[in-house]
């Protein structure tokens, strides 16, 4: 009935600031979760049993909060699961360039520049029609495991 | 449009070219929709001539013409659709010409075209004369009738005779009002149809189907390949079936309360809700056709003829007349009520002992039949045999049922039943579980039969009298089927199939079976318990003594399947009420005085002992497996609802109160044996005590088993809370402390899963109404919430929580204890207010800063939002005028927050689904938020406090409305398309406009503007309740104007005058622009029949505020109109409309009353023109 067989090889590239260790069972829909070394979050759990009368296991479906893609995974629920720790931040956008860089405002005052737009066709009109528009914009970054992406847009009244 | 309409003018030379090119164009029409070319274009062509005016001449021609079938059926389908659309515009004698000549099309071509076009025409024959029923004379109607008579019997060949049944079958299922078709007819004319064929033709059809019946009978016994007869004979059976099936109304004839109880038949109707199996109630006029008749033993001998031909060729067990001969029967066997004299059931159990005869070979002896099955003979009449005893113990009582087969046999009818199921199971204990076999059929129908035989009837007082070898064949059954139930689970033990691995899939797909299992064996009872008990007991034991030394997987799973079944045996379910000991238990075992050596408490007694071995945690981890402990908290939630400190033992004497029963003096030992030996006064606490302290293990020593713990919380936990009785001991008890204890304090508690948390919360809040006063109630909730108001409020007053909130181990936190004041908070109940005000009132400022802290966590700020809501609606009735206001500020400021956090925000992600997820949650939000202004809303409805809000200068009103400003940019148009959100915003907002219309005079300009909007698309939704919300919102709107205009007051001022927008585009004023669109719905679209008195209710108001539009858009409407007769019919409606019933300007009850009447004659008037032309 047991299974401790079951245990997990220390990520190599998790370090402490980037991941968390937190329950298995105590993971819910909407929370995040690293699968195959990937920040995702979750949109689906279940719950099974190893044989009938074992215990019980996780299965989560994620997805990967910066390119998409679904990953799965199946945990023992008492066991621990690692948890991205995802960071945004608000920066104004002061302008964007023609390389496919952003400018972003900080809240020291400083300049942020070191941040590429998306490359999807979509997401990019989305933010450049914002801007061309002389609407004031927010962008929230969103930043996980050293990668970061522009996840969110806000419109906070027209430029002056 | 094709000009598909009848003739020109151009002589009959021309006329039979335009036909023939019409049949031609459909021919090729219905070709390339068989090819599969161009279907559209196709349809179109069809569609064509059955909307064109009068295309009957060219429809009989095609009919009479066509080279393609298929030309034909559309051709029919055309004279339907044509015809039903025309009906009042057609001469009576074109009316009478069209069914005559469907009538004559069908009996002329018999046999020479395809059924399916054959069978058309007698449908459309069969409408057309269902349509004209009333405009027909009976002479008319006789000439019809004479000529399906003649057909029927067979006077003009076999296939003319099939054809007349063909229509007659068409004839009933039209005039049945569930399976008859559409005709834009109000209901009242479906029923008086149904009403007339009813008392008038239904036997006289009855009588010529059987007599057609007989005519061929002959031939096919006599023969063995009599084809065309045997379409004949099985078509008649097939009506006979049909006419049978009739919902018969007419039968009482005012007669009703025959003697229930002596004659052994069941006449109550809660019988038909119960089983599947449809009873035949025609009524004592058909007793003589039906009964006296000796139909059945003819249809009998027609079966018994057809089984010895099934070996020759054409015939089997599952060729159409047989399965039809047995339908027929079954049917039979369904009937009961009053076409039965009130003679004791003589004739009814003479009328069901002949059909058992002719049924009992069928099924017996069951070994012989299930080995025939399983060689290869079909099942069908097997499993007829056993729907057939279905019927009858349906219709009788258990005693008369057993007495139906003594008569033929030396046992009775339920050795009969027991017998064959045991067979049954038999053999689909031979089978794998996911094979859908015969015998899985089967069972379930045998087990229906059980129910029918056992379940207890109200009318009987809840006594079910069972004869003493009903007793032994139950005994004999149940214990054959723990036998097998067992088999089955240590068989399945080492599955691994993940779908039937939690008790809730398994106990929802076994729960009928489960209580039919239970009322099989509370028939036996005495035999049962003893059963159980010892099936119970050697599998503890055994599992003692292995030790750890063998694997126990196949014991655990039998103990699994042991407690499910002692479960429904030994308790009800309570849905909600507290469940009664059965009935059985109550009454058996009346023996046993000493309560430790009564059967039910030894039972109950060794599941519990066992149950408490899993506080050890040695036994524990060698066999209580979590599925195990899934069965045993289950088990002890449905038993505890029962037995445990029931209130019927601690309020004396409650018993006799009951009397008035003859067998009621015997229960006064029984039952009462066991509930005394389990309450607070004997063993009740020592057991609560054990489920207490196994439910926190199942906390603590489980960790990650969320279906486990999830039982625990939401059956076995909150069924405990639910009793008052049981809260004053839990109070009282050191293990409920400690749960308490653990619960603030304990690091694993905040591992379970978040849901599980709240639910524990609120467990253990609600359990405070044990104590007898509100101080220590307080005391109680206050220290079992303290630690937590306290380390929220310390969390979000870190300096640095901005950097750290974000950490997925505060989050957690956060989460858990959000999660956990939420469940408090739903427990609000009068004697714990104070302190559940108090909680949330310490974190007020908190939840403002973790709103800012988490506006990007979606899934903290709904907890934050949802908490907001239960706290909110939990207390604010009992809120004194200072702390409303409180409260009120600080919704204000949440909402302010929430909006200036996502008004404008666009979510990106290259993930549709994310997308969605976050589209979800703000619809989620939104719905939280309208959900606490709806409870501030009903401050103004439900208020205990002392003193008054006004005097503080609140006006929840106003609030409201800020709120709803605030709220309603957040709701898009996109969003209202989920269903719920859509409902909660519109029930919020006709509230808010019917109840306070004045505060929409105040609203700017913006805000009302989007109010109008949402409106207007409400108006247009397809739910019609919400439909029904605007109408109502508009209603309230237009009347407030009407009045406070009336007497020279403001009313909605501006808003309701047209103005000029900054555009510079003209814009209506509300009610011209409403007036206009209520007009437009109730005219030209569809909507549901319901909505109209809401609408005229919207209607008469916005009418009496826009005079002067409502008559310029009355006479756009008859100009419009070119034909004369419309035009002045229209102009007549409208005039009616706004004059008749003495119709005034005043808005009382009265003129509603009168406007709704008048609306409703205007639309039937008019309605169906203006859609049309």
């Amino acid at each position: 009935m047991s299974d401790e067989e079951h245990h997990f090889e220390s990520k190599a590239d998790a370090g402490a600031s980037k991941t968390y260790p937190q329950q298995a069972g105590a993971i819910r829909k909407s929370g995040y979760i690293v699968i195959k070394n990937r920040p995702c979050k979750v949109v689906e759990v279940s719950t099974s049993k190893t044989g009938k009368h074992g215990h019980a296991k996780c299965h989560f479906v994620g997805i990967d909060i910066f390119n998409g893609k679904k990953l799965e995974d199946i945990v023992p629920s008492s066991h621990n699961c690692d948890v991205p720790h995802v960071n945004r931040t608000d920066y104004q956008l002061i302008d964007i360039s023609e390389d496919g860089f952003v400018s972003l405002l900080t809240e020291n005052g400083n300049t942020k520049d070191d941040l590429r737009l998306p490359t999807d066709d979509n997401l990019l009109s989305q933010i450049k029609d914002g801007f061309g528009e002389g609407k004031d914009l927010v962008v929230s970054v969103m930043s996980a495991m050293g990668e970061e992406q522009i996840c969110a847009l806000k419109d906070i009244g027209p430029k002056n | 449009m094709q000009g598909f309409a009848g003739g020109g003018d151009g002589g009959a030379a021309a006329e039979l070219a335009h036909l023939q090119s019409t049949m031609r164009a459909i021919e090729a029409a219905c070709t390339s929709i068989q090819m599969h070319l161009n279907p559209a274009a196709a349809e179109a062509t069809i569609l064509s001539l059955s909307r064109s005016p009068q295309p009957y001449k060219a429809c009989q021609f095609i009919l009479e013409n066509a080279q393609v079938a298929n030309a034909r059926f559309q051709a029919a389908g055309s004279i339907r659709d044509a015809a039903t659309r025309e009906w009042a515009f057609l001469t009576a004698e074109d009316r009478r010409s069209l069914v005559s000549f469907c009538l004559g099309f069908a009996m002329q071509h018999a046999g020479s075209l395809e059924g399916y076009v054959l069978a058309k025409v007698s449908s459309v024959a069969a409408q057309l004369l269902k349509r004209g029923w009333h405009d027909f004379s009976t002479a008319e109607k006789e000439t019809f009738f004479h000529q399906i008579k003649q057909a029927s019997l067979g006077i003009h060949g076999i296939h003319v005779q099939f054809t007349g049944i063909n229509f007659l079958e068409s004839l009933v299922s039209e005039f049945s009002p569930s399976t008859s078709s559409a005709m834009g007819l109000p209901r009242e004319f479906h029923e008086q149809c149904r009403r007339s064929l009813e008392l008038d033709y239904l036997k006289v059809f009855y009588c010529w189907t059987r007599d057609a019946a007989l005519s061929v009978a002959n031939k096919i016994t006599g023969s063995d390949s009599a084809v065309d007869e045997v379409k004949v004979c099985t078509a008649a059976l097939c009506l006979i079936l049909q006419i049978l099936n009739w919902e018969f109304q007419c039968n009482s004839n005012g007669k009703k309360g025959v003697n229930v109880f002596s004659s052994g038949i069941r006449h109550d109707t809660a019988l038909s809700n119960r089983t599947e199996c449809i009873l035949v109630q025609p009524g004592p006029g058909w007793r003589d056709i039906l009964i006296s008749s000796g139909d059945i033993v003819w249809l009998l001998n027609l079966y018994t003829a057809l089984r010895r031909k099934f070996s020759h060729e054409g015939f089997s067990i599952d060729c159409p007349i047989a399965v039809s001969a047995r339908k027929l029967i079954l049917q039979y066997c369904s009937l009961t009520g009053t076409i039965f004299p009130s003679d004791n059931g003589q004739l009814q159990e003479h009328h069901l002992l002949q059909l058992l005869s002719g049924i009992i070979p069928w099924i017996e002896p069951p070994d012989l039949v299930s080995k025939q099955i399983e060689c290869g003979k079909s099942e069908s009449e097997m499993l007829d045999g056993c729907r057939a005893l279905l019927a009858m113990a349906t219709v009788t009582s258990p005693t008369m049922f057993n007495q139906l087969l003594k008569s033929i046999r030396p046992f009775g009818t339920f050795t009969l039943l027991s017998t064959l199921m045991c067979e049954v199971i038999k053999v689909l204990m031979t089978k794998g579980p996911d094979e859908e076999t015969w015998s899985w059929e089967a069972r379930d129908i045998l087990l229906d039969t059980w129910t029918a035989l056992l379940m207890p009837l109200d009318s009987a007082g809840g006594i079910v009298l069972l004869p003493p070898e009903g007793v032994d064949a139950a005994a004999t059954l149940f214990a054959y089927i723990v036998e097998s139930e067992l088999k089955a689970a240590s068989a399945s033990a080492f599955n691994d199939d993940s779908d039937s691995d939690y008790l809730h899939t398994s106990i929802s797909a076994m729960d009928e079976r489960l209580s039919s299992y239970a009322l099989i064996a509370r028939a036996a009872i005495d035999f049962a318990i003893p059963l159980l008990t010892r099936h119970c007991t050697e599998r503890f034991s055994r599992l003692h003594q292995g030790g750890g030394s063998f694997d126990p997987t196949e014991t655990l799973e039998e103990l699994y399947s042991l407690l499910l079944i002692t479960g429904h045996v030994l308790a009800d379910e309570g849905e909600g009420e507290t469940p009664l000991v059965p009935t059985a238990i109550q009454r058996h075992f009346a023996d046993f005085v000493e309560p430790d050596k009564n059967p039910v408490v030894i039972l109950c007694c060794s599941i519990i002992g066992f149950a408490e071995q899993s506080l050890n945690p040695e036994s524990r981890s060698s066999f209580f497996s979590p599925r195990l402990m899934e069965a045993i908290i289950w088990f002890l939630a449905r038993w505890s609802q029962t037995y445990l400190m029931s209130p019927e033992e601690s309020q004396d004497s409650s018993y006799s109160s009951k009397a008035g029963n003859v067998h009621q003096v015997q229960s006064i030992g029984s039952g009462r044996t066991v509930l005394r030996y389990f309450s607070e006064y004997d063993h009740g606490k020592t057991v609560l005590d054990i489920i207490v302290r196994v439910a926190m293990a199942t906390f603590m020593s489980y960790p990650g088993e969320k279906f486990l713990q999830g039982l625990t919380c939401y059956q076995l936990l909150h069924a405990l809370v639910r009793q008052k009785n049981i809260c004053i001991h839990l109070v009282t008890l050191k293990s409920w402390s400690q749960l308490a204890t653990a619960f603030a304090n304990e690091k694993t508690l905040f591992l379970l899963n978040a849901s599980h948390q709240k639910s524990v919360a609120q467990t253990l809040v609600l359990s405070a109404s044990g104590f007898r006063d509100s101080e220590p109630a307080n005391q109680y909730v206050r220290n079992l919430m303290g630690h937590m108001t306290t380390y929220l409020v310390e969390i979000s007053s870190k300096n640095d929580l901005k950097r750290v909130a974000e950490q997925p181990d505060i989050i957690l936190s956060v989460t858990c204890l959000l999660e956990r004041l939420r469940g408090a908070a739903s427990a609000s109940e009068p004697r714990m207010q104070k302190s559940i005000y108090e909680m949330g009132f310490s974190i007020l400022n908190s939840t403002l800063i973790l709103l800012e802290a988490y506006k990007h966590e979606s899934a903290v700020i709904y907890l934050l939002l949802k908490f907001v809501v239960e706290w909110v609606e939990g207390q604010i009735t009992y809120l004194e005028a200072q702390e409303t206001k409180v409260v009120i500020d600080y919704c204000m400021r949440l909402l302010q927050l929430y909006s200036s956090h996502n008004i404008g925000k666009i979510s990106l992600s290259l993930s549709s689904s994310l997308l969605n997820d976050a589209k979800t949650e703000k619809y989620k939000d939104l719905r939280a938020l309208l959900q606490l202004l709806s409870s501030l809303c009903s401050k103004d409805l439900v208020d205990f406090s002392s003193d008054s809000l006004e005097a503080h200068g609140t006006s929840i009103s106003q609030v409201v409305f800020y709120g709803l400003h605030i709220v309603t940019p957040l709701i898009s148009l996109e969003l209202l398309k989920y269903p719920k959100l859509c409902r909660d915003y519109f029930s919020l907002l006709s509230h808010m406009l019917e109840v306070y219309p004045e505060m929409v005079g105040q609203l700017n300009n913006e805000a009302f503007s989007h109010i109008l909007e949402t409106l207007e698309f409400g108006l247009h939704h397809q739910d019609s309740e919400v439909v029904n919300m605007c109408l109502r919102a508009l209603r309230a709107l237009a009347s407030y104007h009407y009045k406070e205009t009336a007497s020279g007051k403001m009313g909605l001022g501006s808003h309701a005058s047209s103005l000029r927008n900054p555009k510079g585009e003209l814009q209506e004023g509300i009610f011209s622009r409403f007036l206009r669109k209520t007009l437009q719905l109730l005219l030209f679209e569809d909507y549901s029949p319901d909505l109209v008195g809401a609408a005229a209710d919207a209607l008469f108001p916005l009418i009496l505020c826009e005079q002067g539009l409502y008559q310029k858009l009355g006479n756009e409407l008859i100009e419009r109109q070119a034909n004369q007769t419309f035009k002045s019919r229209l102009t007549n409606a409208l005039q009616s409309l706004t004059s008749s019933n003495q119709l005034s300007c005043t808005l009382d009850r009265m003129n509603y009353q009168r406007f709704r009447k008048n609306l409703t004659n205007f639309l039937i008037e008019v309605r169906g023109f203006l859609r049309i032309v």
